[in-house]
């Protein structure tokens, strides 16, 4: 513990960050902070996320109040000694608030607990572009970038290149927070319990080396809890399972939503906090829907010929179960190999051609819906395509989908018709350029050389991304789908 | 879905609903199976009583003296029924508490991942992604021996008499006709027992089988290898069954007869030909992980081909299930590594490949071999004949198998068995320490004695 003043600064997340809404603050004035707590809750355009103290010591002042948009590097709050003085508390926020832009890098402390462990910076200091997953994957070879072995594995694990990420562990070597922050703000999940951390509680530093009893290892791990956030109470210096159970405890503690208005119906209202998964769908989807400006091009296709080919490969070949959607999902694969201006993905700034077709298929699932990904689709079957989705599928409803089975992939297909939707529009997911939303196949009058005739029809809806493709790219897909799914076999040649 | 509610059905119902899967089970007749109901543990319910019998009739020999004994077949079966009608009830609520639908009727296969059950005249379609068949298997006939319920016995009609047959012809060798032998003997009746193999439970390691035979025999059960039963004739009083064998011709005379030839897999009316589903010898195809030809069809257990034993289709539910979810690191059953169990007196329990198959398969073997007639326990409770036999491979120690013939052995198997998983070699055997007096002391010795090195023999 130091006598010294420690601020707290709004961080930079991204290059295109400028500011960020205060959501909520974890801590009151006067309230003892340990390294490494969640302090407040940030939100910006692409992102909500947590700042979390890098010291210990007691929050003396909060500047960015809840509901307030600051700037970026602009002083939140300050964390002192209980026995720093008001004044000298008042001086310091002075000399800093006339500051503008650049964000502080925070000075590193000590975490608690005995043996080598890794420092706990603030996230602040991550100069990395605002660059999608991909992006983070490219770069040489990184076997010399000076990263802890934690960091190091999960990098292979989440796919990213060392040398895209600024480390500010010890020996500005590459933490596991740090490599967790630059996926997060790179659009990405986090791995293993994510679900769960992705609503913003960042852990920190590698706590492999942090004493503890085995079963407040085994509680740690459970409820994703960084044991370098642990107060220290067990025997012999280690953690114990009372000090992983009141940290569980504090994090628990939800900020509460202020509503002024007093309802006066008999209505019963149930509240409770969203899921980490609801949270992260909910930030993604806006971002998507407020930054890709969307347009709409409509199509029906008449899919009686496809209906046939689908039950004669079923009745010819024993393990074949192909539904419509497996057929979809060539059709789609065949025709952004047409239409390659289609399987992109954009991140803002680089637009990604894909030489393959890995195809999103969307899987509702318990409070929410995941995107496992067909790899490779133009290269596989309608049986393979048919095997995988439904594989991809059951592991999906049990939550047993590995990180790389459902991030990335350049082509999202989502399909409602199975609740009779007739047709519907859905919204992109972000970094991919276009989503097509299909209906169901229903028995509908056609013209058919001036004559009335019934087929069964299908709408098909592409949602795409204005900043990256044009309605006359958007129209030649749409245009060049109907016909593979009108005439199945011209996907052959 | 699960089809059948055996003990492969049961746990496949179990494990796929722990695993989030939302599960129904379909059973035509009672939750539990054959190996509930009639198989596994009603028959080791009345042995229980064979045993009881043995022990009354040496107990002289331990000091005690008595008149009047009687015996009530009725109420042995009565136990053995109240047994199996408790499991019954054990595994309804086992369903009801994991959230498993059970679904009274008689399934088949509509179409690819579509059920057709009918029960009571009404027939319900299901649609599921997955489809376990766990329809398990029947009693075989022979060409001129067919199961008739009054003069010819199946294991069902075998382990629910109504009175002691006087002379009982037991056509099997194997498991099933060694156990009702050794059952009926003990209780009181004449008993031949035919097998068509050179030697009873050809399953087993050959020195097994010879113990077993001289045990029966030794007991008065008529021992007829390399015989088989050419006909039957049950138009007279008693049956009349003209037995072939090494010596010749003969007609030998029974009240009543057992056959017990083998077992064929339930796969009739389940819709399979039309879906072309692959079978073989009347049992269903399936890989390593229950998947058959057919896709979201799986097969586990008996229906699925051999060995046919209950911990079989148990452990074939939880790999086929969790493969289906992508559990992490699910492998194929090992076959060498499932136990084999048979009740009769003595008990015979046997893992892995006799000394025969694992020189066959190439191994350069240690053997192990010890005599129960030199174990202080086995000796204090009056059962000193038996035989533990230990099959090593010499280079790297692993315990290829082992086979065990004496009194409880089926309860130590499961130490050979846990080696095995865990690839002990012969030197943590040795060095396990085996607590003293018990019967399981022959289990050491055994190893022991393929080094060479048996203290007690």
């Amino acid at each position: 513990m130091t006598n010294e003043i420690k601020p707290i600064n709004m961080p930079k997340w991204g290059m295109e960050m400028s500011e960020g809404d205060i959501n909520a603050w974890y801590f009151a004035i006067g309230d003892q902070v340990n390294a490494g707590d969640d302090l407040v809750d940030i939100e910006t355009s692409k992102i909500v996320n947590t700042v979390t103290a890098s010291d210990d010591g007691v929050l003396r002042a909060i500047i960015g109040a809840t509901g307030e948009t600051h700037r970026v590097g602009a002083l939140l709050g300050v964390i002192a000694s209980a026995e720093t003085s008001d004044a000298d508390i008042q001086a310091f926020i002075d000399s800093n608030t006339s500051a503008a832009a650049e964000p502080e890098a925070v000075a590193e402390v000590a975490a608690p607990a005995a043996a080598a462990i890794e420092t706990a910076p603030a996230p602040v200091a991550i100069p990395q572009t605002a660059n999608g997953l991909s992006k983070l994957a490219e770069g040489e070879d990184d076997s010399l970038v000076a990263a802890s072995p934690v960091a190091r594995r999960l990098a292979a694990e989440y796919g990213v290149n060392l040398n895209n990420i600024t480390g500010t562990g010890r020996h500005d070597r590459v933490s596991k927070w740090d490599l967790e922050a630059a996926v997060l703000a790179a659009g990405g999940r986090l791995i293993g319990n994510s679900i769960n951390k992705s609503n913003g509680a960042v852990p920190f530093g590698d706590d492999s080396n942090v004493k503890a009893t085995p079963v407040a290892r085994r509680i740690a791990t459970q409820l994703g809890i960084n044991l370098l956030e642990c107060r220290v109470s067990g025997d012999r210096g280690r953690v114990c399972k009372a000090d992983v159970e009141a940290l569980a405890a504090l994090k628990n503690k939800m900020p509460a939503q202020t509503d002024g208005s007093a309802t006066v119906s008999s209505n019963t209202v149930e509240s409770q906090p969203i899921s980490g998964m609801r949270k992260t769908i909910a930030a993604r989807l806006q971002a998507s829907k407020q930054t890709a400006p969307h347009f709409r091009v409509h199509i029906d296709a008449e899919i009686d010929a496809l209906l046939e080919v689908r039950k004669q490969i079923n009745n010819s070949n024993s393990d074949a179960k192909v539904s419509v959607n497996d057929f979809i999902v060539k059709a789609c694969a065949s025709a952004l190999m047409k239409v390659p201006a289609i399987n992109v993905q954009f991140d803002g700034e680089q637009l990604s051609y894909f030489s393959n077709a890995d195809i999103s298929v969307a899987v509702a699932i318990d409070d929410g819906l995941i995107t496992p990904i067909v790899a490779n689709a133009n290269h596989k079957g309608l049986v393979e395509i048919s095997n995988t989705t439904r594989d991809l599928a059951t592991r999906a409803k049990l939550g047993r989908l590995k990180p790389e089975e459902f991030q990335g992939g350049s082509f999202c297909i989502s399909n409602l018709g199975m609740y009779g939707i007739k047709q519907f529009d859905a919204i992109i997911n972000p970094p991919q350029g276009a989503i097509l939303a299909v209906g169901a196949g229903e028995q509908r009058p056609v013209v058919k050389d001036g004559q009335l005739a019934v087929a069964t029809v299908m709408s098909l809806t592409l949602s795409s991304d204005h900043r990256i493709i044009d309605g006359a790219v958007a129209a030649q897909f749409m245009s060049v789908l109907k016909a593979y799914l009108e005439q199945p076999a011209t996907m052959l040649g | 879905m699960v089809v059948g509610g055996g003990p492969g059905g049961y746990v496949a119902a179990i494990r796929a609903a722990q695993l989030g899967f939302k599960t129904a089970l379909v059973e035509k007749e009672h939750l539990g199976g054959v190996c509930l109901n009639w198989g596994c543990i009603p028959t080791k319910a009345l042995l229980r009583g064979a045993d009881i019998a043995h022990t009354l009739k040496e107990a002289e020999h331990f000091g005690f003296a008595f008149d009047n004994l009687s015996f009530d077949i009725k109420k042995l079966v009565q136990h053995s029924r109240s047994v199996a009608s408790k499991l019954t009830h054990g595994v309804a609520y086992l369903m009801q508490k994991n959230g498993v639908t059970v679904i009274d009727g008689s399934a088949s296969l509509a179409d690819k991942c579509l059920l057709e059950v009918e029960h009571q005249g009404k027939i319900t379609q299901y649609k599921a992604t997955h489809i376990i068949l766990a329809t398990g298997a029947r009693a075989r006939n022979l060409p001129s021996i067919e199961i008739d319920g009054d003069r010819v016995w199946g294991a069902r009609e075998a382990m629910t008499p109504t009175a002691l047959p006087r002379k009982l012809l037991v056509i099997g060798g194997g498991a099933i006709g060694v156990e009702f032998a050794s059952l009926y003997n003990d209780l009181g009746t004449d008993v031949t027992l035919v097998e068509a193999e050179q030697r009873i439970t050809p399953a087993e390691d050959a020195d097994i089988s010879a113990l077993a035979e001289k045990a029966f025999v030794q007991r008065g059960i008529k021992v007829l290898t390399n015989s088989i039963v050419q006909s039957l004739d049950t138009s007279g009083a008693e049956s009349v069954a003209l037995i072939s064998g090494p010596k010749g011709d003969q007609h030998l005379e029974f009240d009543q007869v057992i056959l017990a030839v083998g077992i064929t897999g339930n796969i009739e009316n389940l819709g399979l030909e039309s879906l072309k589903v692959e079978t073989e010898k009347g049992f269903l195809q399936a890989d390593g992980f229950g998947k058959t030809n057919l896709a979201g069809l799986y097969a586990i257990g008996d229906v699925a081909g051999p060995p046919w034993l209950a911990h079989k289709a148990s452990h074939e539910a939880v790999i086929c299930v969790e493969k289906i979810a992508g559990v992490d690191g699910v492998k194929p059953l090992n076959k060498d590594q499932v136990p084999g169990c048979t009740y009769c007196r003595p008990q015979i329990a046997s893992v892995g490949l006799t000394e025969a198959q694992a020189k066959a398969a190439g191994h350069s073997i240690r053997v192990g071999r010890f005599n129960l007639n030199a174990n202080g326990k086995a000796l204090a409770i009056n059962e000193a004949e038996g035989l533990v036999k230990t099959v090593f491979d010499e280079n790297s120690g692993e315990l290829l198998g082992a086979h065990m013939i004496g009194p409880e052995v089926t309860e130590q198997i499961q130490g050979f068995g846990i080696a095995q998983q865990l690839e002990a070699t012969e030197h943590e055997l040795a060095q396990s320490i085996f607590a003293h007096p018990t019967v399981s002391e022959s289990m050491h010795e055994s190893v022991l004695d393929s080094l060479g090195i048996a203290i007690h023999q």
